[in-house]
């Protein structure tokens, strides 16, 4: 009795009888073990950097932060090809740190645009008109693909607040307005907003007394 | 009553920052003196003696934690806590971006005290200017032989290595930033083992908060009895505050812990913008249950009369909502933030932030019931003393507080279906 | 893990229990009959993670309360398990748990057999207050070709990404994203192939991770489970057969830490579509498929063997000690024929083997939990017997153990070793004679990186290839001397442990299947090894052939040599599972049972004896093979008077002497070491017809010779110029396995030839491109895969694949062979 017609036996009137039983199933894809270096053309620059990493540190996976930033900083994001090539490098599949990368906000496993924008909607800044900038950022971006802005927890500037992170540097308190001028500051390559950014920021209490 | 600044002394001199700058105002003389004259048993003795505790949340005794590491040769570290994710909190910043040479030296001090001989600063990924400070004033401080092999010919080593996050809240859980830093997903250990004991790479490891160790140099230069003379009995020495929210002049104060609450929010950041009342505070960041302002305005602001008043102190970040704010809607704010943080390891805080959110969600939607507010309470009973670690609870404590406190108000919400805010 | 401490009592709701301080007060409460629910704590998985927090209980003296899974007992402990406080807790837990839960039990395979659902049950509020919508995965989802994902029903418990990051170690299966977000993926959504992965089915405690084979195929409620002994490899692990209507439906593990720690490799999981494959053979037959009655077959093949008489030979294979010690019987007293091997080749003679079987330098599978050094020689234990590979593993991860490997090609345990050596193909002789004197005296010496690991061990075992031996007699002997050299016979925890080719080729030796061995491996008129049959069938010296589950022609090297000798052979009589290459040059050919069909024993290579049950019908028209062979001898005029298989195994164990007085009821369901079978009782209550007898083989434990100084002991010549040295493995997919499964059909591998990033470049060959791998003649093809770890001068391929068999090529002796690109024309 062949398994099917065994399974159609004891199920006659019920469920269908799983394929893989029959003629089994083809995985469309191999499984990605741990790449071999040969396999996966890694930049001279960025199995450098990883290396040069690896040797700083009491253990070789405590680098696989730094490594998917290298990563992204190389390809924008942390492209299947790029983690790929980081593994090869760490000697550790692409699964672990395609699982280190997911679990962080600021690694991306999906493209986004090259320039980033941040807003915080936290409790500070959310009382002090954080949607209304997100919104304001959300407009004078439209669908540009550049751009990637997105709403984001406290970036620890509640004293500039409402604020945003633009290419990773703080800028507030900011109008909702200059969310515009911001973007076509970055448009032209300028400055962004200067007289906004953090470190031109004082003490609130001025110099010591 | 004016500021009182140890760690925020000259921060406003942009010079500060570098080797020079920092030498200038007399930088480094307590490494030297610490490294050459001193053995880790005295340091450790000063600065258990001082009661500094820590300034990271839990408060603890930084020295006595100190002292919980085992003697004897094996690999040990120290971790500095840079991760400051919590909202309210921004004093870590501060005090990297102005003064990065005082946390090295704090850090070189404790790590000769506990016996280290690597140390980390684990700075979250959205602090790049302030990684991009620690980086140059760590290469300055290797440079000039206050880090490394032999430091200052005293055949003890120290290697610093600053460490970036890459954005999780909960990398600033002590153990989580243990996993984080082993190249892990950034997930609590079960305690016990405490890192003391058990930490980074399993060995002793030693975890202090920037402001923590920014204090360390002040201790061991001028002594234990100095520092007490700041401060109260239970908490020598100043506090770095953020103030923010619906107050006139949001930033960082350095305060002699102790002082009245009011002169904080008032006096020094200005309190709410003119013809607005103070409505509530959070005293120790978000993680601390809301105090209305008749609670909590006249407190001194200490760990234990925070504690007292059924809040904590935490890591000293004051948010101020004046008469304006929703409190429905901050709780979901709130909710939120622990929603999106929780790493998902255990049940309570996974399913329960997730299950709180949709329920404020549908309060402030007024698409609840009273009941829902009985079972949102529930829930937060439900989460709080079964999690992993503490950041259910830390949204379980304040969210629960405001449902207790401002009960009418979110049934109002409720009722009126009411989702506007005015903001300031 | 490692080391326990001493007794202690602590006070359960009440009650006193007694326990073992530093286990898990889980644990102590399970064995005090205190049930705590449990979902992410599983103790093979190594430390509890403390995530599911099911398992909350009062300790006094604490105010928070505790993870009973990941607190230590200690003495005079107070725990509470049942009071308003901790049910309020556990109920909230499950309240949790299920606010994501699709609760879709009734098209859930789960269901009936779900511990979500018992301890929802048992522990939970009873109705949940959650109103919100609850999350959505696309399901199922293919996880791999074998398991179906569903991620809606997944509760989080780190159960199945703990197993691939710290058993089986593949780490292709992790948590993605964060928070209530998490899911159970794979890099880039590829499949989850591993070839230990579907414990992980086993493993969830709900129904997100299921088997296809298994899927809506039957219910708790109609199913029964039957334990009985895998024998697709050596490793025997113990495995219970889920059967419904009297078919194997599902193979789950049966937990037995002496032999396999209750994993199961994806061989002996999903290996059972085959018992019902068109290529079984399902009766008995004759030469062109003309089938025939029992009497008729059994009459041919008495004729045949009376034919060939004394110049018969018999080969077995896969075959039980009772089967062994039965066809070995026909030889050697029906016909008189000394000719009988169960080896692919040839082997240790008996002296060599009687030393390598005394119990002092033998290791048992447990004892590589604690060994301090473990060396893995001339083998592959992945694809050569799995289920240690996970075993080593363990032993480094958990307990520290240091493992050294030395074989001719690269092993999936390479990264884990503290010492790596490579020797020749062929090389083995010599490298263990090296490393004998490298042990002995100090200095520096090829094998020095292995010695420095293994010098000052506490305790070594030594796990080996058999096919080393067939290197030659020096191979044994250095293997010996090493053992020497490491004192094993001295240090508890020490010993040898071999890694056969065949299921069960230890007890086949012990049962006399050997050419100069009879049972008990008493000497004997020595006949015929494997290889002279081969060459006396070709030359016409022999004239009959009894093959007992072997292939040749697939699985034995030289097939040439091989189809020439049993087209020569007068008469071939063929036991076989399925229809072959061979069984299609056979007079006669009779049909085996399965091991969900056999009722017989087996010896695993560590000596426990073990009893393979009779789960499932026979298809067809079956019969038992020791009924089959006790016919057989019976119709050439010898009764052997067995009459059942209990007769079977009491002849056996009458006759070899170290098997002398155990009983079936001794084997029970976790076998017994006969090496531990208790002396006194040999010969004594347990068999009262034998007079007593030795416990061990007859002991002619003449010291090794100090040096092995043997012509193998010679380094292997280096191949010549042009041509690379050929080292061949058995693959663990490689055969009927993966033909004749139709769920593991994507797995049979295509033959392949490995060789080193330098010689791929100095023979201008790239990944991927077909090659004829060839030796004077024969040659097979191949594609070009290049592997960093392999070393210059050597390349690798596959025995026993149904393209390409490397065995083509081999000749019984070192060989080397020429790559070229396939033109096309
Ligand atoms: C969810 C969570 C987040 C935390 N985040 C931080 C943080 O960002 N920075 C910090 O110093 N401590 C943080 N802590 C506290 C640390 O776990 C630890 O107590 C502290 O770093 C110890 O340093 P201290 O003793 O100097 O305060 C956090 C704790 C929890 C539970
Ligand atoms: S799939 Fe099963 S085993 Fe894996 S985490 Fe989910 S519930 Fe646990
Ligand atoms: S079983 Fe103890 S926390 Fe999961």
């Amino acid at each position: 009795m062949s398994p099917e017609s065994g399974f159609e036996a004891h199920n006659a009137q019920s469920l269908p009888v799983d394929p893989s039983l029959v003629e089994g199933r083809v995985p469309d894809r191999p499984p990605e073990q741990v790449p071999e270096l040969h396999e996966v053309d890694c930049p001279p620059e960025l199995r450098e950097r990883i290396e040069a990493l690896m040797s700083r540190y009491p253990d070789r996976r405590s680098v696989s932060i730094p490594a998917l930033w290298a990563v992204q900083r190389l390809y924008g994001w942390c492209t299947p090809q790029g983690i790929r090539q980081a593994a090869a490098v760490m000697r550790v599949t692409p699964a672990y740190l395609e699982s280190v990368a997911s679990f962080y906000d600021l690694l991306h496993t999906e493209p986004v645009g090259t320039h980033k924008v941040a807003v915080c909607t936290n409790i500070s800044c959310w009382m002090r008109g954080g949607d209304e900038l997100l919104d304001a950022f959300r407009a004078a971006v439209g669908d540009e693909a550049d751009f990637f802005v997105t709403g984001f927890e406290c970036l620890g500037a509640c004293d500039i607040s409402p604020m945003a992170s633009i290419d990773e540097r703080y800028f507030g308190p900011l109008e909702a307005a200059e969310a515009q001028t911001a973007i076509e500051q970055l448009r032209a390559g300028d400055a962004v907003l200067p007289e906004k950014a953090l470190e031109k920021r004082p003490l609130p209490g001025g110099p010591d007394a | 009553m004016p500021e009182t600044r140890l760690l925020l002394k000259n921060a406003e001199d942009p010079a500060l920052r570098t080797l020079d700058g920092y030498k200038g105002y007399g930088g480094y003389a307590t490494l030297e003196k610490a490294y050459r004259e001193m053995e880790a048993e005295d340091v450790l003795k000063e600065l258990e003696d001082s009661g500094l505790r820590g300034r990271g949340g839990a408060g603890f005794s930084m020295g006595k934690k100190a002292s919980f590491l085992p003697r004897g040769e094996m690999q040990k570290y120290l971790c500095c806590n840079a991760d400051e994710s919590e909202p309210g909190a921004f004093k870590d910043r501060e005090l990297m971006q102005r003064n990065p040479h005082q946390l090295i030296e704090g850090i070189a001090i404790a790590a000769l005290a506990a016996g280290a001989g690597h140390a980390f600063i684990f700075i979250r990924g959205e602090y790049d200017l302030q990684a991009d400070i620690l980086d140059m004033a760590v290469a300055e401080a290797y440079e000039a032989g206050y880090l490394g092999e032999d430091i200052l010919g005293t055949r003890r080593d120290l290697q610093l290595i600053v460490h970036r996050g890459a954005g999780a809240y909960i990398c600033g859980e002590e153990t989580a930033l243990l996993d984080a830093l082993e190249g892990k997903r950034g997930n609590p250990r079960l305690k016990p083992p405490f890192p003391a004991v058990q930490g980074l790479y399993g060995g002793p490891t030693l975890i202090n908060n920037v402001e923590t160790l920014s204090n360390v140099p002040h201790i061991v230069s001028n002594g234990a009895e100095w520092f007490r003379g700041f401060g109260t009995e239970q908490s020598p020495g100043t506090k770095v505050v953020s103030v923010s929210g619906c107050v006139r002049r949001p930033g960082n104060y350095e305060v002699e812990l102790g002082i009245p609450t009011r002169e904080l929010i008032m006096d020094l950041a200005g309190g709410p913008a003119e013809g607005h009342e103070l409505k509530a505070f959070y005293p120790g960041g978000s993680s601390s249950p809301v105090l209305k302002a008749e609670e909590g305005l006249d407190l001194p602001y200490s760990f234990e009369a925070m504690a007292e008043a059924g809040s904590m102190l935490g890591s000293g970040s004051i948010i101020v909502a004046d008469d304006r704010v929703s409190i429905p809607h901050m709780a979901l704010r709130t909710a939120r933030f622990y929603h999106h943080e929780s790493c998902g390891k255990c049940t309570p805080c996974r399913e329960g932030t997730n299950w709180t959110v949709k329920m404020l969600e549908r309060v402030v939607r007024g698409e609840a019931t009273p009941m829902d507010l009985d079972i949102i309470s529930s829930v937060q009973e439900n989460i709080i003393g079964h999690c992993l670690c503490v950041l259910g609870d830390s949204m379980a404590m304040p969210v629960g507080a405001m449902v207790r406190k401002f009960r009418e108000e979110f049934e109002v919400v409720i009722a009126e279906n009411q989702t506007e805010l005015v903001t300031a | 893990m490692g080391s326990r401490g001493q007794e202690i009592t602590l006070i359960i709701d009440g009650r006193e229990v007694g326990a073992t301080e530093g286990e898990m007060l889980h644990d102590a409460a399970k064995r005090g009959d205190v049930e705590i629910p449990v979902f992410c704590y599983e103790p093979k998985l190594g430390e509890p993670v403390g995530a599911c927090r099911m398992c909350l209980v009062e300790i006094e003296g604490i105010p928070k309360l505790q993870t009973s899974c990941s607190t230590p007992v200690r003495d005079g402990m107070v725990v509470h398990t049942r009071t308003d406080q901790v049910k309020h807790a556990q109920s909230a837990v499950v309240e949790f748990l299920l606010v994501n839960h699709p609760l879709d039990c009734p098209v859930c395979d789960k269901g009936g057999e779900c511990p979500l659902q018992d301890i929802s049950m048992g522990w939970g509020p009873g109705k949940s207050r959650f109103t919100d919508p609850k999350r959505h995965f696309q399901k199922p989802l293919e996880l791999s070709p074998l398991v179906a994902i569903d991620r809606e029903r997944c509760i989080l418990c780190y159960r199945c990404v703990r197993f691939s990051q710290e058993v089986s170690e593949d780490e292709q299966l992790q948590l993605l994203d964060r928070g209530d977000r998490t899911f159970v993926g794979t890099f880039d959504d590829r499949p989850y192939v591993a070839p230990f992965h579907g414990n992980i089915t086993d493993l969830c405690p709900v129904g997100a991770l299921t088997n296809y084979t298994y899927r809506f195929r039957a219910r708790p409620w109609d199913i029964e489970q039957a334990g009985s002994v895998c024998t697709l490899c050596p490793s025997q692990c113990n495995v219970s057969f889920t059967i419904r209507d009297e078919e194997v439906v599902r193979v789950v593990a049966r937990d037995n830490a002496e032999v396999d720690d209750g994993w199961l490799c994806d061989r002996g999981r999903y290996g059972f579509e085959m018992f019902v494959a068109e290529e079984r053979v399902r009766g008995p037959r004759l030469r062109g498929g003309v089938e025939v009655s029992w009497e008729e077959a059994i009459a041919k093949a008495a004729a045949a063997l009376e034919a060939g008489g004394a110049q018969s030979a018999a080969i077995v294979g896969d075959a039980s000690n009772e089967e062994g010690y039965l066809v070995q019987r026909i030889m050697r007293e029906a016909l008189g024929s000394p000719n009988i091997d169960s080896r692919p080749s040839s082997g240790p003679a008996r002296e060599t083997l009687v030393k390598l079987a005394q119990p002092e330098i033998s290791a048992r599978v447990r004892d590589i939990d604690d060994a301090g050094v473990i060396l893995v020689l001339g083998t592959d234990p992945l694809h050569s017997s799995p289920i240690l590979d996970l075993r080593i593993r363990k032993a480094i991860r958990r307990n520290g153990a240091k493992l050294a490997v030395a074989t001719e090609a690269p092993t999936t345990l390479d990264g884990g070793a503290t010492a790596v050596a490579r020797y020749a193909p062929g090389g083995a002789t010599h490298f263990l004679s090296d490393l004998a004197n490298g042990l002995r005296n100090p200095d520096q010496g090829e094998a020095s990186e292995i010695a420095e690991t293994l010098r000052d061990a506490e305790s070594v075992v030594v796990i080996w290839g058999d096919r080393i031996a067939r290197e030659g007699a020096g191979a044994a002997t250095a293997l010996l001397d090493v053992a020497s050299a490491l004192e094993l016979g001295g240090k508890d925890g020490s010993g040898l442990l071999e890694v056969p080719d065949f299921t069960n080729a230890r007890g086949l030796r012990e049962a006399g299947c050997l050419p100069d061995a009879s049972p008990g491996l008493t000497a004997t008129a020595t006949g015929k090894d494997t290889e002279s049959i081969r060459a006396a069938l070709e030359s016409g010296e022999l004239k009959t052939l009894l093959l007992f589950g072997v292939d040749p022609l697939r699985d034995f090297p030289d097939t040439e040599a091989w189809k020439k000798a049993l087209a020569a052979a007068d008469h071939i009589v063929a036991f076989s599972t399925f229809e072959t290459a061979t069984t299609a040059m056979a007079d006669v050919v009779f049909p085996l049972e399965t091991h969900a069909e056999k009722d017989g024993t087996v010896s695993h290579p560590d000596g426990r004896l073990q009893r393979v049950r009779p789960s499932a019908s026979r298809p067809g028209d079956i019969r038992p093979n020791w009924g089959v062979l006790a016919e057989l001898s019976l119709t050439l005029g010898h009764d052997t008077n067995i009459s059942s298989q209990p007769s079977a195994f009491a002849a056996l164990a009458n006759t070899v002497p170290f098997y002398a007085g155990i009983t079936d009821s001794d084997i029970g369901g976790r076998g017994i070491r006969w090496q531990e079978a208790v002396p006194e009782r040999a010969g004594g209550a347990g068999s009262p017809d034998t007079e007593p007898k030795a416990p061990t083989p007859p002991a002619e434990t003449a010291p090794a010779p100090r040096r092995a100084a043997s012509a193998e002991a010679a380094p292997p010549a280096p191949p010549a110029a042009g041509s690379l040295a050929l080292s061949t493995y058995r693959d663990l997919w490689a055969g009927p396995i993966t033909e004749l499964n139709p769920p593991l059909r994507f797995l049979a591998p295509q033959q392949r030839v490995e060789l080193s990033v330098s010689d791929a470049q100095r023979l201008g060959l790239s990944s991927g491109e077909e090659v004829s791998v060839s030796r004077n003649g024969s040659s097979v093809l191949a594609r070009v895969a290049i592997k960093e770890r392999v070393p210059e001068g050597t390349c690798l391929l596959i025995e026993g694949t149904a393209e390409g068999n490397a065995n083509g090529l081999l000749n019984g002796s070192r060989v080397s062979v020429q790559i070229e690109k396939i033109v096309a024309a």
